[in-house]
């Protein structure tokens, strides 16, 4: 026993320089975890407990109008709005423009629009949350709440369901309406995604009429023809939240087209490199230090060329 | 399950400053990241057979509402126990993790040694992981 404290002791100093930013001794890190299996789990117990409680702080949702909330702890929610806006955190994920317009059709829309590199999350009146990707723009309707528009760009929807009032997501001609809970819609130029980490997804329910479940994944071609349901891992589903990005089997230039949206970093795919499919994952937050070091992780060439960065086949 | 692909031999050496340590860094995040995943999702199964054994469809009205208000809680929970450590410990951590400043900034702004912001960021990663810890018991 006195054993494992001594490792948890040695967890905790390897935490606490690791995780700094200007930490340089990985040989010494490396040694020390390599010395014995229990060193890796107590470190990554730190780690891991460190991370989740970062998190948990920093996406700390901002509701102030749950009923439930409201009811189960009321002290409690004021605090964490206190802290949710005293952090600097507030100012990194600020909303770049929302701007008010009035589209046809009788809604009352208002649009949000996130520059490529940052991710807003919007926490709507009925307790549903969305979370929107860098780089989209969605609308949404001052006179419903159960209604958005994602026109561009990639979203995360955390849905309070109703049965009686189902929360409608239109993309351009498809309608999407919630049956629960928690899903992930983009819009690009590949095309439209929608995949389902939680409840169900209705498609389109006036025509093809499919039923998306946890772990599936719809996908269409921008010009209309048809469309291809796939498994995805539902951990995948809306990781890019926590910066993070997975391909399997991408192709070039949706890589480009994600890293770009999720970094801000504009990535460009160089000519002539285009049939070779990309797998891996990708965390944006080193990236953004050194785009070069997606080389590596993802097995591509990588150059600048002025302000962007040219990936390749090797 | 997530799977992480590292090509270390085909590192270019001498293409960045430090490219190890880019790349070290980047395996520990994953590694960590990887740590976390497959932790929650043990867990996701159990309360899965423990709460969801006919749940029709795979379609469940709440959770996620639930869940939100059990982490907003959570938080607060874990600032508080933060703040009970001292002002400058749950200052010097938050500038730390929340804000990404470096422990050597952080020591300028706050007039102390880096050792001191050191010995402060353990204080706050002990009684973390022993949070960690306990809420994985329940």
């Amino acid at each position: 026993m006195a054993n494992d404290d001594t490792t948890r002791e040695q967890a905790l100093d390897w935490a606490v320089r690791a995780l700094d930013p200007a930490f340089e001794d990985w040989e010494g890190f490396s040694r020390w975890l390599e010395q014995d299996a229990s060193h890796a789990r107590a470190y990554d117990e730190v780690a891991g407990a460190v991370t989740e409680a970062t998190e948990l702080i920093a996406v700390a949702p901002a509701n102030d109008d749950t009923v439930e909330e409201a009811d189960a702890a009321p002290q409690v929610r004021s605090v964490a709005r206190r802290r949710w806006l005293g952090g600097a955190l507030a100012a990194s994920i600020a909303l770049v423009s929302g701007l008010a317009l009035w589209h046809g059709s009788g809604r009352d829309l208002y649009r949000i629009e996130t520059m490529a590199g940052q991710i807003h999350t919007i926490a709507l009146d009925d307790g549903s949350r969305i979370d929107l990707a860098g780089g989209s723009a969605i609308e949404l309707d001052r006179d419903d709440v159960r209604f958005a528009r994602l026109e561009q760009g990639q979203a995360l929807f955390t849905i309070r369901h109703d049965d009686a009032d189902p929360f409608r997501v239109a993309v351009g001609e498809n309608r999407l309406v919630d049956m629960g809970t928690v899903f992930d819609v983009r819009n690009d130029r590949t095309g439209l995604s929608v995949a389902v980490s939680e409840g169900a997804v209705q498609f389109n329910p006036d025509g093809e009429n499919i039923r998306l479940s946890p772990g599936e994944m719809l996908k269409t071609h921008k010009d209309g023809g048809g469309y291809v349901v796939s498994p995805i891992a539902s951990a995948r589903v809306g990781e890019w939240r926590e910066g993070r990005l997975t391909f399997t089997d991408a192709p070039l230039e949706q890589v480009a087209a994600d890293l770009t949206r999720a970094s801000g970093i504009v990535f460009v795919v160089a000519r002539g490199s285009g049939g070779q499919p990309v797998s891996g994952s990708v965390l944006i937050a080193p990236l953004k230090d050194d785009p070069r070091t997606l080389g590596p992780l993802l097995g591509l060439a990588v150059h600048a060329e002025g302000d962007r960065w040219i990936i390749g086949a090797r | 399950m997530q799977e992480i692909w590292l090509k270390i031999s085909a590192l270019p050496t001498g293409a960045v400053d430090s490219p190890l340590s880019y790349l070290f860094r980047v395996a520990d995040m994953l590694m960590v990241d990887r740590f976390r995943s497959i932790r929650q999702a043990e867990k996701r199964d159990r309360d899965w057979t423990e709460i969801n054994v006919g749940a029709e469809g795979g379609a469940s009205p709440e959770p996620s509402a639930e869940r939100r208000i059990a982490a907003a809680q959570e938080a607060t929970r874990v600032l508080s126990m933060l703040d009970r450590l001292g002002p400058r410990v749950a200052a010097v951590f938050r500038r730390h993790r929340i804000d990404g400043v470096g422990q050597k900034q952080i020591a300028a702004e706050f007039g102390v040694s880096l050792s001191t912001v050191e010995s402060d960021l353990r204080t706050a990663y002990r009684a973390l992981s022993t949070w960690k810890e306990r809420g994985d018991e329940v």
